[in-house]
C-alpha cells in the first residue's frame, strides 16, 4: 500500500501521517514524496545488486581462499542483517535473538550430515528455522517495546539449553562434519542467500506488505484501525526473517566442520547483527550493508596489532552512531547527498 | 595498514631477488590464531605465553635451525574472538596472504576442527594442541597431528584403574552439559561398569549454573567412596569451593578440567591438595630432563607455573616443530613426512604419532601435592604415589 | 538439608536482587535497559581484589571506595551520553532500543579495557572462609557476610522509598513521570541521583560478589542476564517487585533444581521467565505500572 493508497480509501489523518512516516525519518528525500520514483528507486537499487552480485561470483576464480574466505564473512553478515530487517528494521520490534534460527539450521545440518545431500540439507534447515518462528511468532510478537527485546533473547538462550540437553540425553558430544565443500562452493552459496536477503527486503519494503509493517512501527492501534492483520502480518515477517538465518547457520557449520550447541547458538551473533544493522542504518535494505561492510573493513584493520581496541572501537562507534547519527551511515550518507543535491 | 602495506613490498621485494637466496638473517614467520576477545579469552594467555617462551629461547639460542641455518623466530598473530569460523579464515590468511612460513595451533576443540579442513586444502602441516575429543581420531590423516593422551575414550578405560587400585567401590559423577565432558562421561561409565564399580549418584548440569548446593547435598546423601567432577573450567572452581563449603569430602575426588589452570591452585592453594586431575605432564618426571627446565624457565618468566595441560601441550608442539624443522626445512611434504614419522624428544617425554594422535604418552592423571601436579597413575609413570583422605 | 537449601537460595537471592534493583531503578526512573549492569558490577568485584591483594584493604572497607567510583561513572554516563539524547525526540522515541545499544557500547568498553588493563585472567581471593554451622547447615563466613550486607541494603532501599522524599519522589516518577514533572519534582537531579544510585548498588554488589566468586573481565555478562530475569520476574520498573524476583530465583536455582535435576536448570528457568514475560508482563507482583 503506498501513500496515496492510503489517502484515496480516506482514513483519519493519524493514519495517513503514520503511513506517510513510515517510509522513514527521510522523508526530505525527492523519490519519497512520490510513490512510484521509489518504486523506480527500489528497482534500481536492485539492478545495481544484482549486477554486484553477479561480479561477485568471479571471486573465487580470481582471488585466493582468504579473500574467499573474506567474501564470505562479508556475506554471511550482509545475509543475517538483511534478514533481520524485515522485522526489526520494519517493524521496530527489535530482535535479540536471531542466533536462535541461525543455531537450529547448523543443528539440522549436523543432525542431517552423512544422511542428506546438502541440496535437502539447505532447504531443510531454512524450513526448521521457519517451523520455530512460525511456532514462537504469534505469542512473542504480541509482546512490545523492551518486553519483546528481552523475550527473543530469553527465547534463543531457552532453545539453546533444550538443544543441549537433547545431545547430552543423546549421549552426543559434538558432531563433526567430515566432507564439507570447500570454501568456494560455500562462498557461492552464501553469495545467492546474501543476494536473496537483499531482494527479500527491498521487495518486502516496497509491497502493500511492507507499507503494512512499517504503520505498524509508527503506530500499532492505527494501523489496525485501517484493518491492516497486523498480528498475521508480524508473524509473516517474523518468519520471513528466519528463512535465510537457518541455511546460513547450515553454511556456518559446513565452515567449521564442528557443531557444539555453545557455539551455534553464541548470543554474541545476535547482538552483533543488531550492531551492524544500526551502525550501517537499519531502515533502508542498504544500511545494514554498509554496517557490515564497515565493521569487518575495519575489524581486517585492526585484529592484527590491536584486538582489544578493536572491540574498544566497536563500541565507541556504536555509542557514537545511536547518540549522534541516528540514521547510521547511510542515513548519514543520504543526508549529505541531498544537502549536495540542493 | 601500513605493516599490511610493508609486507606486501617486503614480499615483493623477495619474489624479486629470488628465492634461492634467502639471507641467514631472514626470520621464519610463524602464524596462529588465540581468543584475546570473546568469551574463551581467559583460556589464551597460558597457551600464548607458552608459545612466547618458547620463540624468545629459539632466538635466544640464535633462531630456528631451518635444516642447518638459523633463523630468528617471528610470529604473525591474530585474534580469533572465540569464533571457530574466525578461526578457519585466519588459517587461511596466514598462508594465503601473509604466506606464513609455519603454523601453531589455535585454542580449543571446535577451533582445531575448524583449522583443520584449512590445512587440508592447502596442505600445510601443522602440530595442534588444545584440543581433546575422540572424534580426532576421526580427522583425515595427514596435516595435522594432536600431542595429546588425555582422549575419553582412554580415560574411561584408565581412571576406573585408578579408583580400583584405591579400593574404591562406590563414585558418584557430576558432568557439565559440554562436549568434552560428556564425551568422558560416556567413557568413564563404560569402565567403571566393566570394573564393577557401582555409580550411586549420576547428574548432568549446564555449564552456566551459579550455585551447586542441591547437587553437592544429594551426592553427599549418596556418600560415595569418590567423586568425578567432570567439570570444565569455571565450574571446577564452583564444584571445588562449593563441595568444601558443605563438607562433602569423598575418600578420592576427582576434577576433570581446571585443577591444571594456573587460576585454580591460585586461588585454593594447600585446599586442593589431594585432587586427581586429569594431564600427562609434570615437571617432577625425572625420565624427561626438559619438563623440570620448562616449569623452571616458565615460572621465571611469567612469575606463575604453567598450566598443566595448555601451556605444556602448546610448549611441545613448538618443540615438535622445531624439531621437524631443522630435520626437513620448512618444505610441506618433507615435513609432513618427518611429522608422521619421526619420534620426537619433548618436555613430555618422547612423541611419535599414530595417525593424528600420539602413540607414544600414555594416559595418565595427576594429583595436587603440595604445590605441584605429581603424575600419579599408571604406576609405570608415576612419580609420586596417590594420596587419600 | 533444607536448611542448607534456604541458606544457600537465600544467598544468591540477596545478590541477585541487589543486582536487579540497581538495574530496575535505572529503566524505572529513565527507562534505560542497561545492559552494561554486569561490568558496574565486575568494577566493583575489580576494586575489591586490588584493593585487597596490593593495599591489604578488607572488602568491607573497600566497598567505600567501590560505590562511589560506580557512581562517578554512572554520572559520567549520564551527563556524556544521555543528558543531550534524552532531549531529541528521535532518540525519545525508541529509548528502549536506543539505550541497550548504547549500554552494549559501553559494556564492551569496559569488558575489553579491563581485560587490556589487568589481562583476561581469572582471579580470585579467600576472604572469611572457615565454616560455620547455622540450624543444621553449614556456611562459610563470608556467604553470611553477604547476606546480612545484601539483605540490609534491600530493606533500607525498601524503606528509602516508603519513607524519604527522594524516594517518594523516584517512585512518583516512575509511576507518573508527567505528573510528577507538573508537581515540580526535579527530573534531572531524580533521574541523575536513580542512575548514580543505581551504579553505586552495582558496585556494592561486585565487592559482594568477589568474595564469594573468582572474578575476570567477562564476568559481567551472565550476572546481567540474570538481572534482567529477576527484574522480569518482579516487574520491569518495578524496583521492590525485583527483591522478590531476586529470592525467588534463588529458590529455583536451589529448590527447582533439588526437586528436578540439575540438567533442567537453564530450562526451567528460562522458561518461567518466558512464561511470565507472555503471559504477565508486568511482573508476577501485578500491576503496579502498566505495560509501555
Amino acid at each position: 500500500m503506498t501513500a496515496q493508497d492510503a489517502r484515496a480509501t480516506g482514513f483519519g489523518a493519524a493514519v495517513r501521517q503514520a503511513i506517510i512516516t513510515a517510509g522513514g525519518p527521510l522523508k526530505a528525500l525527492p523519490w519519497d514524496i512520490n510513490g512510484t520514483d521509489r518504486t523506480r528507486h527500489a528497482a534500481r537499487t536492485a539492478a545495481v545488486v544484482s549486477v554486484a552480485a553477479l561480479l561477485a561470483t568471479s571471486l573465487p576464480f580470481l582471488a585466493n581462499d582468504y579473500f574467499v574466505g573474506f567474501g564470505f564473512s562479508l556475506l554471511v553478515w550482509i545475509a543475517l542483517t538483511e534478514s533481520w530487517i524485515v522485522i526489526s528494521g520494519m517493524t521496530g520490534y527489535i530482535s535479540l535473538g536471531h542466533v536462535v534460527f541461525v543455531g537450529i539450521g547448523a543443528y539440522v545440518a549436523a543432525s542431517a550430515w552423512h544422511t542428506l545431500p546438502i541440496g535437502i540439507i539447505l532447504p531443510l534447515a531454512g524450513l526448521a528455522a521457519a517451523a520455530l518462528a512460525s511456532l514462537v511468532g504469534y505469542p512473542c510478537l504480541r509482546v512490545r517495546g523492551p518486553y519483546f527485546v528481552i523475550l527473543t533473547f530469553g527465547l534463543s538462550e531457552l532453545i539453546k539449553y533444550i538443544v543441549i540437553n537433547i545431545e547430552s540425553a543423546l549421549a552426543v558430544s559434538g558432531r563433526v562434519l567430515f566432507g564439507a565443500p570447500g570454501i568456494d562452493t560455500l562462498y557461492l552459496i552464501v553469495l545467492g542467500l546474501a543476494w536473496a536477503s537483499v531482494m527479500i527486503a527491498l521487495t518486502v519494503r516496497e509491497s502493500r506488505f511492507g507499507s503494512g509493517l512499517r504503520a505498524i512501527r509508527e503506530n500499532e492501534e492505527a494501523a489496525e484501525t485501517i484493518g491492516i492483520p497486523i498480528a498475521k502480518f508480524k508473524a509473516a515477517a517474523f518468519v520471513l526473517s528466519s528463512i535465510i538465518p537457518g541455511m546460513v547457520g547450515a553454511l556456518l557449520i559446513m565452515r567449521t566442520t564442528y557443531f557444539a550447541p555453545l557455539e551455534a547458538f553464541n548470543p554474541q551473533t545476535s547482538v552483533l547483527i543488531v550492531t551492524m544493522a544500526v551502525i550501517g542504518g537499519s531502515d533502508r535494505p542498504l544500511g545494514p550493508i554498509l554496517g557490515v561492510v564497515f565493521l569487518v573493513v575495519l575489524q581486517e584493520l585492526l585484529w592484527a596489532n590491536l584486538p582489544q581496541l578493536y572491540m574498544i572501537i566497536v563500541g565507541i562507534l556504536l555509542i557514537f552512531i545511536v547518540v549522534w547519527m541516528p540514521g547510521g551511515i547511510y542515513g548519514r550518507l543520504q543526508q549529505i547527498i541531498a544537502t549536495v543535491r540542493r | 595498514m601500513t605493516k599490511q602495506l610493508t609486507t606486501i613490498a617486503m614480499a615483493l621485494g623477495l619474489a624479486a631477488i629470488g628465492f634461492g637466496g634467502a639471507q641467514a638473517a631472514d626470520p621464519v614467520r610463524i602464524g596462529f590464531s588465540l581468543p584475546i576477545t570473546g568469551i574463551f579469552a581467559p583460556a589464551a594467555p597460558s597457551q600464548q605465553k607458552a608459545y612466547e617462551l618458547w620463540r624468545d629461547q629459539v632466538n635466544a639460542k640464535g633462531g630456528l635451525d631451518v635444516a642447518g641455518t638459523k633463523r630468528p623466530v617471528e610470529f604473525v598473530s591474530y585474534d580469533d574472538q572465540s569464533d571457530p569460523g574466525q578461526a578457519a579464515k585466519i588459517y587461511e590468511k596466514l598462508i594465503a596472504q601473509d604466506k606464513v612460513d609455519l603454523l601453531l595451533g589455535p585454542w580449543g576443540t571446535p577451533h582445531h576442527f575448524a583449522v583443520a579442513g584449512v590445512l587440508e586444502r592447502f596442505k600445510f602441516p601443522m602440530v595442534g594442541d588444545t584440543a581433546a575429543s575422540v572424534q580426532l581420531r576421526d580427522l583425515k590423516p595427514g596435516y595435522i597431528w594432536f600431542p595429546t593422551s588425555a582422549l575419553p575414550d582412554e580415560q574411561g578405560k584408565q581412571l576406573p584403574l585408578l579408583l580400583k587400585s584405591l579400593n574404591v567401590k562406590t563414585v558418584a559423577i557430576t558432568t557439565a552439559q559440554h562436549p568434552f565432558a560428556l564425551e568422558n562421561k560416556k567413557f568413564i561409565v563404560e569402565g567403571l561398569k566393566a570394573n564393577g564399580i557401582d555409580i550411586v549418584s549420576n547428574a548432568d548440569y549446564p555449564l552456566d549454573i551459579r550455585d551447586m548446593t542441591a547437587l553437592i547435598s544429594s551426592m553427599k546423601q549418596a556418600n560415595p567412596d569418590a567423586e568425578l567432577s567432570l567439570s570444565m573450567t569455571g565450574d571446577s572452581v564452583l564444584y571445588t569451593r562449593q563441595s568444601m563449603e558443605l563438607g562433602f569430602k569423598p575418600r578420592v575426588q576427582f576434577v576433570l578440567v581446571g585443577p591444571a589452570a594456573t587460576f585454580f591452585t591460585g586461588i585454593f592453594g594447600d585446599k586442593a591438595n589431594g585432587l586427581l586431575t586429569m594431564g600427562h605432564w609434570s615437571p617432577s618426571q625425572k625420565k624427561w630432563p626438559k619438563a623440570k627446565a620448562f616449569f623452571d624457565a616458565y615460572v621465571a618468566k611469567y612469575k606463575e607455573p604453567p598450566d598443566y595441560l595448555d601451556s605444556a601441550l602448546s610448549f611441545e608442539a613448538c618443540e615438535i616443530t622445531e624439531q621437524a624443522v631443522a630435520k626437513a626445512g620448512l618444505d610441506h611434504e618433507k615435513l609432513r613426512q618427518v611429522i608422521s614419522t619421526d619420534t620426537f624428544d619433548t618436555i613430555d617425554g618422547p612423541v611419535k604419532f599414530n595417525g593424528v594422535v600420539n602413540a607414544t604418552t600414555p594416559t595418565m592423571f595427576l594429583q595436587y601435592q603440595n604445590g605441584v601436579f605429581e603424575i600419579v597413575w599408571p604406576k609405570s609413570e608415576a612419580t609420586a604415589s596417590v594420596i587419600t583422605k | 538439608m533444607s536448611t542448607q537449601l534456604l541458606i544457600a537460595a537465600l544467598v544468591a537471592g540477596s545478590v541477585y536482587a541487589l543486582i536487579a534493583l540497581g538495574l530496575n531503578l535505572i529503566y524505572g526512573t529513565m527507562r534505560l535497559l542497561n545492559v552494561a549492569h554486569g561490568e558496574v558490577v565486575m568494577i566493583g568485584a575489580y576494586v575489591a581484589y586490588w584493593a585487597l591483594s596490593l593495599l591489604s584493604v578488607g572488602p568491607l572497607v573497600s566497598a567505600l571506595a567501590a560505590m562511589p567510583l560506580a557512581a562517578a561513572l554512572g554520572a559520567i554516563i549520564y551527563f556524556g551520553l544521555f543528558r543531550k539524547a534524552m532531549q531529541s525526540s528521535e532518540f525519545m522515541e525508541r529509548i528502549e532500543g536506543n539505550s541497550l545499544l548504547v549500554f552494549f557500547g559501553v559494556s564492551i568498553i569496559l569488558q575489553n579495557a579491563t581485560s587490556l588493563l589487568f589481562t583476561p585472567n581469572q582471579r580470585g581471593y579467600r576472604y572469611q572462609d572457615e565454616i560455620v554451622h547455622v540450624i543444621g547447615a553449614v556456611v562459610p563466613v563470608n556467604k553470611l557476610i553477604v547476606l546480612a550486607i545484601a539483605a540490609a541494603v534491600c530493606i533500607a532501599a525498601v524503606l528509602f522509598f516508603r519513607l524519604s522524599t527522594l524516594g517518594l519522589a523516584i517512585k512518583a516518577l516512575i509511576q507518573q513521570r508527567e505528573a510528577a514533572a507538573l508537581v515540580g519534582i526535579p527530573l534531572t537531579r531524580i533521574e541523575l541521583t536513580s542512575l548514580c544510585l543505581g551504579f553505586a548498588i552495582a558496585g556494592l554488589a561486585g565487592v559482594l560478589v568477589s568474595m564469594t566468586e573468582e572474578i575476570s573481565p567477562f564476568m559481567g555478562f551472565p550476572l546481567t542476564v540474570t538481572a534482567f530475569v529477576v527484574v522480569i520476574l518482579g516487574g520491569l520498573g518495578n524496583v521492590l517487585g525485583s527483591l522478590i524476583g531476586g529470592l525467588l530465583l534463588g529458590v529455583l536455582e536451589t529448590f527447582g533444581v533439588a526437586l528436578t535435576a540439575p540438567s533442567y536448570r537453564s530450562i526451567m528457568i528460562y522458561s518461567v521467565f518466558i512464561a511470565v514475560l507472555l503471559l504477565r508482563p508486568q511482573g508476577l507482583l501485578g500491576a503496579q505500572r502498566a505495560r509501555t
